[in-house]
């Protein structure tokens, strides 16, 4: 019994350590895409998830009626006073409506990757708030390293149990993203 | 002299340290000690980009929006070019190492000060609208209007940089078209590494350019944005202007590129044509005359009603105690921004093409309307209300455009403002040529019945300002900045942090700005750099200002470069705005 016992814990331990590294797939496609903020950054997970040869629909002001479908919600960190103009919404919608998207995706069983790929340029009050609010929800974060110069990611995923992957470049998100998806 | 703790500035600091110094002029000394209005950055904050920093020079100095600009400008200088040689070769180098913000696929305006007459002129090679172009043209378009006024064909006028660039070294400068165009051709070649200003705005407007330059565009590396450090190389650029060098610019005009210019943009939705390229010409104006307190102030008259505009607020500010207020005090805040209020709503009622519309330039430019907008402004509180007739509200929230600073041996000035519009334009690149084309059709009116609504040859308004001021007859400070409906207030503050608090030309760039405007003749928030302090920002919400916080350095204020003259000419400082890649190069 003693050595069973040490087996199933060595076993947890395993599954623990390589899902913290990310390397067990924890997602499903197909994806919803949507924004946090506006930025032009979802248009680039789109392009990046075409890439890691994931089936993703990209809609930028998504609620709660647009999951239906879908298995995962890839949720895109990152404000532009520009984008929010061209979306025609203010600060305060834009956050209504990403928690009430986040409260669908959680009553649908729906998991959440959180992605900021902006780097330190797109760091700011708006964007910061964001990540306070947002990424506690996510099951998965993947960083371009340089927008994590603080530790913001580091700080929430470490007390929130999120596994964080950091990349030097926005390219370099392609392949976590991809061993992120059991396909 | 390169500004410190900015990365892309090192880059050549060591090549502009030792070609600084030619044989037999004077070593230029280090940088004065930090005071209290300078703050050097010489000695306190190595590492802070925005740390105010004057770059210094004896003979000549140029100032622009990226290192490999500002070098291209210095070596024509000390090539022998005049001041209009260095800015023309400093636009093209933008064209490769800026690309974002302007380019040949663009339009401009130039003031010029040529010292051995004292004379000031203004070169206006600002886009037309094309034959095509009808009042009613981005009307009732609903939710598509700013795709049609901003990314398609239809947003694209007739490019006048090069017409204008041509215009000034025939009349003004002693070199050749090629002469000026090879530090770009070079730069387009040999590529350089992006910085965090060119990597942001890239993202910002990747969607854009993958919808019109597509994901194999040289604006994108391998379909995505560029990161700080990559390289950006851009052979079809130095190709096209390879011939353009070689061939002039009917090369443009109306030869192979003029024939893909109109297929790029009729492919795209728009009504350009090889005539209306053909047609193009640039015009030399007369400049606008201002004062404040004595300085005499030249600018460029509309289209480029940004000078207009800036004169006026000036010469609102100029009835005020503004330095027994103190800087960006409460009381100094509220009036200015009230005063830009009150010139918004001017400019809603009058801004058009002069050739195509008469604007009471003389009433608006007079002190007695200064004194009027002066006297309705309450100390404690807001107007509210700021219509003065027919209105056609400002729609510009943009930060783009770039501006160049020179000057040279004999004291030649040169002020050039130049643009595509929005960052990376439209997005659309002719085939083969690497240049991106504007989107300033939408600076026209969305009101048919606007006198800036779009109609055939009429050049849409612009926001830019190029300025020269003078005092006691003597070129003092030469200015200008990007930044849309923030361009005149932006210039405005930085005149009056040089003229009213005594601050050194870069201090007075860097310090933290503010802006506001009035739209349908009602109020809109104060937009603060968040360095203004909260203390500052309550007292202002209590005289019934709503305020939006911006960054604490934020481009949406724009990128002013200028350039001191002190000392009868001995001594020249360059300002170069740390909210983007501005830089300093002198000699």
């Amino acid at each position: 019994m003693r050595i069973s016992r040490w087996i199933v814990l060595s076993l947890m331990i395993s599954a623990a350590l390589l899902s913290a590294q990310g390397a067990v797939p924890m997602f499903e496609p197909p994806l919803l895409i949507t924004s946090a903020g506006q930025s032009a950054d979802v248009s680039l997970a789109s392009t990046l998830a075409r890439k890691a040869e994931l089936a993703a629909t990209l809609a930028k002001t998504a609620t709660g009626q647009d999951l239906a479908g879908y298995k995962t919600l890839v949720l895109v960190l990152g404000a532009s006073m520009k984008g929010l103009g061209a979306a025609g919404i203010d600060t305060g919608k834009e956050k209504d409506r990403v928690r009430g998207l986040l409260a669908e995706a959680k009553s649908r069983n729906i998991p959440v990757l959180c992605l900021h790929l902006g780097g330190e340029q797109r760091r700011g009050e708006l964007t910061d708030d964001m990540i306070r609010e947002f990424l506690p929800s996510a099951k998965m974060a993947i960083v371009v390293a340089s927008g994590d110069k603080d530790g913001l990611f580091a700080r929430i995923c470490r007390e929130k149990s999120i596994v964080l992957k950091t990349v030097d470049k926005t390219l370099d998100a392609v392949e976590p993203l991809r061993a992120a998806f059991r396909k | 002299m390169i500004r410190p703790g900015r990365a892309l500035a090192a880059v050549i600091a060591l090549g502009l340290a030792v070609s600084c110094r030619p044989p037999g002029v004077p070593t230029v000394p280090p940088p004065s000690p930090p005071s209290a209005t300078t703050g050097s950055s010489a000695t306190t904050g190595l590492s802070d980009p925005h740390a105010p920093y004057d770059y210094v020079g004896r003979i000549g100095m140029v100032v622009a929006a990226h290192p490999l600009a500002a070098k291209a400008g210095l070596d024509m200088l000390k090539r022998g070019g005049n001041a209009v040689d260095a800015a023309v070769a400093t636009a093209f180098a933008l064209n490769a190492a800026e690309p974002f913000a302007s380019g040949i696929g663009g339009g401009g305006f130039m003031l010029i000060y040529r010292a051995r007459d004292r004379k000031v002129t203004v070169v206006n090679f600002r886009e037309k609208a094309p034959a095509a172009a009808t009042p009613a043209m981005f009307a009732g378009l609903g939710k598509a209007q700013s795709e049609w006024r901003l990314e398609k064909g239809t947003a694209v006028g007739v490019p006048g940089m090069l017409a204008g660039w041509n215009y000034a070294l025939g009349k003004y400068g002693t070199k050749t078209l090629a002469e000026a165009a090879a530090r770009a051709i070079e730069i387009a070649e040999r590529g350089f590494p992006v910085s965090a200003t060119f990597s942001q705005i890239n993202k910002d407007e990747y969607e854009k350019l993958v919808k019109n330059a597509g994901e194999a565009t040289c604006y994108l590396n391998g379909g995505i944005p560029f990161e700080p450090g990559e390289t950006f190389r851009n052979p079809e650029l130095a190709a096209t202007l390879r011939r353009i060098a070689a061939g002039g610019i009917d090369e443009f005009y109306g030869g192979d590129i003029a024939r893909k210019i109109v297929a790029a943009v009729r492919a795209k939705g728009g009504g350009l044509t090889l005539e209306d390229l053909a047609a193009y010409r640039a015009v030399e104006v007369e400049p606008l005359r201002g004062t404040y307190k004595g300085a005499d102030i030249y600018t460029i008259p509309p289209p480029g009603t940004g000078g207009l505009h800036l004169l006026q607020l000036l010469s609102i500010a100029e009835g005020w105690p503004l330095k027994d207020w103190g800087h960006n005090s409460p009381a100094a805040i509220h009036h200015l921004g009230e005063a830009m209020r009150f010139v918004f709503a001017d400019k809603e009622r009058y801004d058009a093409d002069p050739d195509f519309a008469v604007l009471p330039l003389v009433r608006l430019l007079s002190k007695d309307h200064a004194r009027e907008i002066r006297e309705k402004i309450s100390a404690v509180q807001a107007a509210g209300t700021y219509a003065t007739g027919p209105a056609d509200p400002v729609q510009d929230r943009k930060e783009n455009t770039t501006h160049v600073g020179v000057i040279d041996r004999d004291g030649n000035i040169v002020a050039l403002t130049q643009s595509i519009n929005e960052f990376f334009g439209t997005g659309i690149v002719p085939e083969g040529t690497g240049f991106l084309l504007n989107d300033h059709m939408a600076d026209f009116s969305t009101d048919p019945k606007s006198p800036n609504a779009p109609n055939p040859g009429r050049r849409p308004v612009s926001n830019m300002a190029p300025v020269i001021l003078f005092k006691d007859g003597t070129p003092f400070l030469s200015l200008g900045s990007p930044g849309g409906s923030r361009i005149f207030p932006s210039l405005a503050q930085i005149v009056l942090n040089v003229l009213e608090f005594g601050m050194s030309l870069d201090a007075a760039i860097e310090a933290p700005r503010f802006y506001t405007d009035s739209a349908d003749g009602k109020a809109r928030p104060i937009s603060v750099e968040t360095r203004i302090p909260g203390a500052v920002l309550q007292k202002l919400e209590a005289l019934g200002n709503r305020i939006a916080l911006k960054e604490a350095y934020d481009k949406y204020f724009g990128g002013a470069q200028g350039i001191m003259v002190l000392q009868g000419g001995k001594i020249l400082l360059g300002g170069a705005d740390s909210r983007r890649d501005g830089v300093g190069a002198g000699y």
